[in-house]
């Protein structure tokens, strides 16, 4: 749908109001897969359940919400520790195992946390559609010809600082340089004295505080339910892989280009058609730069 | 395995069983869970070959169950035609898909394989979605039930012969695999494909033969499990989960051996049919619990078992035999 038709009389500059959404949008899409580029660059593990750790930050900030009356900006401030809790506690009981493992291995072992955790969050709370409307979510902002809703801006805002401060610790921090170092030559770094078991669970239960944040902030904007991730995920994946898996910048810009491309392709062809557009380019990428936009080449094929 | 090859012989006690079952009862909730049994099993061999065999692990394969069932089902609910002619359609279409897939995909590895294949069946499955004037949209195809071995309107018991002779084809294409030259070549690209590439053998094209055929397979089984069950859904027949089972079946009777699809399924559809039957009367959701143990059995067996129940078995066997030695 045009979103001009929705608001009415009011002015809107089409151009602006696209670039506008693009934006917003990609600054959420980068703070889901910013989490599942630092798991994959230092651990070199894809993780298929990444979609689920949004989801479930998704059902927090619906109960803290319902139950409690905590909006969900509050509740972010309390689900970054529990999801790097949540994380740490999954890196020991599931990852740790299969770290050293076949890649083969580590996709059906994060494949089988996938299963699980959907189907625990169906049992436990049914399928249906959890909505919640705090009132950010009815609040409109118009700027310069363009109209948008509050909580995208502040969903935008926090996850860019999440982003960039994530960033930051990377560069500038010891623990940043030891978990980069890892990175490169995980038998290099363990012969410097690094440990990495502990690089490990660190990284991981930073990606997971990362997407439980995302989870809580889209709360306000998309429904709950048990297979919620999953929409997200697939074009997280889309982000990763155009960014160049482990590529933290890279994702900030894939975020932009897949949300570039729902956007407008949202925007020309209908709302209907859009994931097919990111999809489709996905499978170009995947064929013709597997090591993304600005990776290496041939990454793809050393089994990273 | 030796001459002695108890998998085969489990293999064949197992086929009789199923064949000998009509002859006991007529309990269409029992023949209905032997027939998905087969079935599923023949699947999860389908998907065997290019995962098992070949190494190329996808996680795509309900992009080819999804033609072949579509295939069929718009053969004869739209065309009024034999679904047998939709299911050669939907082998011709998954054949020309798999080696585009197959193709394209030639070069990825590992996750990156895996990513592109959820892929292409994610694709699929908004094309069968959003298509509304060919597939009739997410509302779905209902199977017009037809008596006849041509319609494939078929009692159960009829249903179960036939996806009998199914799945001991697909059982048999695997045994033939193990032992045919180009099966030994198979599992030199999966084991190091370098060192296969070193020794002459066309990798790539291999690779990409193994894909097409368990995609001819995989099709072919889509097609017969929508003229049976009698509705198809592009939610349900292109979704990760049953890309997911496919594997799933395979990996806990054992990846890469003929057995091991057709036992993992046998574990994992009992337990489905038998939990749900249980709980379906309580609360629909809690059919979900099978799956929560689908995925913890998952990470248990990839963990402490990647050789699947048939390697248990195998281990069990040699440690036996030592032990009487």
């Amino acid at each position: 749908m045009d979103p001009a038709a929705r608001l009415g009389p009011a002015q809107i500059d089409v151009v602006a109001q696209l670039a506008v959404s693009t934006l917003l949008l990609g600054g959420i899409y980068a703070l889901i897969a910013v989490g599942l580029t630092l798991i994959f660059g230092i651990m070199r593990v894809v993780n298929f359940a990444h979609g689920e750790f949004l989801m479930l930050g998704m059902y927090l900030a619906f109960f803290a919400f319902t139950l409690r009356g905590v909006d969900p900006y509050l509740v972010l401030i309390i689900a970054i520790p529990i999801f790097y809790l949540v994380g740490l506690f999954v890196y020991v009981l599931v990852m740790r195992g299969v770290i050293h493992a076949s890649h083969n291995v580590q996709i059906f072992t994060t494949v089988g946390l996938s299963t699980a955790l959907q189907n625990i969050a169906l049992v436990m709370w049914t399928g249906d559609f959890r909505i919640i409307r705090p009132w950010e979510s009815s609040v409109v902002l118009r700027a310069a010809g363009t109209a948008f809703n509050l909580a995208q801006v502040v969903a935008f805002a926090v996850a860019v600082a999440l982003t960039v401060a994530l960033m930051a610790f990377m560069k500038w921090t010891h623990t940043g340089r030891v978990m980069r170092a890892t990175a490169q030559d995980r038998d290099a770094a363990t012969l410097m004295g690094i440990d990495t078991d502990r690089v490990y669970r660190l990284t991981f239960a930073i990606g997971i505080a990362c997407v439980g944040a995302a989870g809580v902030l889209v709360s306000p904007l998309y429904a709950a339910y048990p297979q919620a991730g999953l929409q997200f995920v697939t074009l997280a994946y889309v982000v990763v892989v155009l960014g160049g898996l482990g590529d933290m910048a890279g994702a900030m810009l894939g975020s932009l280009i897949v949300a570039a491309v729902e956007v407008g392709g949202s925007y020309i062809f209908g709302a209907a058609w859009k994931e097919v557009f990111y999809f489709l380019l996905f499978i170009g990428v995947l064929v013709f730069r597997p090591a993304g936009l600005l990776g290496q080449r041939g990454a793809e094929t050393l089994g990273a | 395995m030796s001459r002695l090859a108890p998998d085969r012989w489990a293999a064949v006690a197992m086929f009789a069983v199923a064949a000998l079952t009509p002859l006991v009862v007529r309990d269409a909730f029992l023949l209905d869970s032997v027939i998905l049994i087969l079935l599923w099993g023949a699947l999860s061999a389908a998907w065997n070959v290019a995962g098992g065999y070949a190494g190329q692990v996808s996680l795509g394969h309900a992009a080819f169950f999804g033609i072949g069932a579509y295939a069929a089902a718009l053969m004869s609910a739209r065309y009024a035609q034999s679904p047998w002619l939709g299911l050669a359609v939907g082998v011709a279409l998954s054949v020309v898909a798999g080696a585009l897939i197959g193709y394209l995909s030639n070069r990825l590895k590992g996750p990156y394989f895996a990513l592109s294949t959820i892929a292409f069946a994610e694709v699929l499955k908004i094309v069968a979605s959003r298509w509304r004037g060919f597939t009739s949209g997410s509302e779905g195809v209902p199977v017009p039930y037809r008596p006849g071995f041509w319609t494939l309107g078929l009692g159960h018991v009829a249903w179960l012969y036939l996806i009998l002779v199914v799945a001991v084809g697909c059982y048999a294409l695997q045994v033939y695999l193990e032992r045919s030259r180009v099966g030994y070549q198979l599992a030199g690209v999966r084991e190091d494909e370098d060192a296969a590439e070193a020794l002459g053998i066309a990798t790539r094209r291999r690779k990409v033969q193994a894909i097409v055929l368990s995609a001819a397979m995989t099709s072919a089984c889509g097609s017969l499990w929508a003229q049976y069950v009698g509705f198809v859904d592009p939610s349900h027949v292109f979704s990760i989960d049953l890309s997911v089972r496919f594997a799933l079946n395979s990996i806990i009777g054992g990846i890469g051996t003929a057995l091991g699809p057709f036992l993992g399924s046998l574990l994992i559809t009992s337990l489905e049919t038998y939990l749900r039957a249980t709980f379906s009367g309580v609360e629909a959701s809690f059919t979900g619990i099978y799956l929560i143990i689908y995925g913890v059995v998952l990470i248990l067996i990839v963990r402490f078992a990647p050789d699947g129940l048939t390697g248990i078995a195998g281990r069990f066997w040699a440690w036996r035999a030592r032990a009487h030695a």
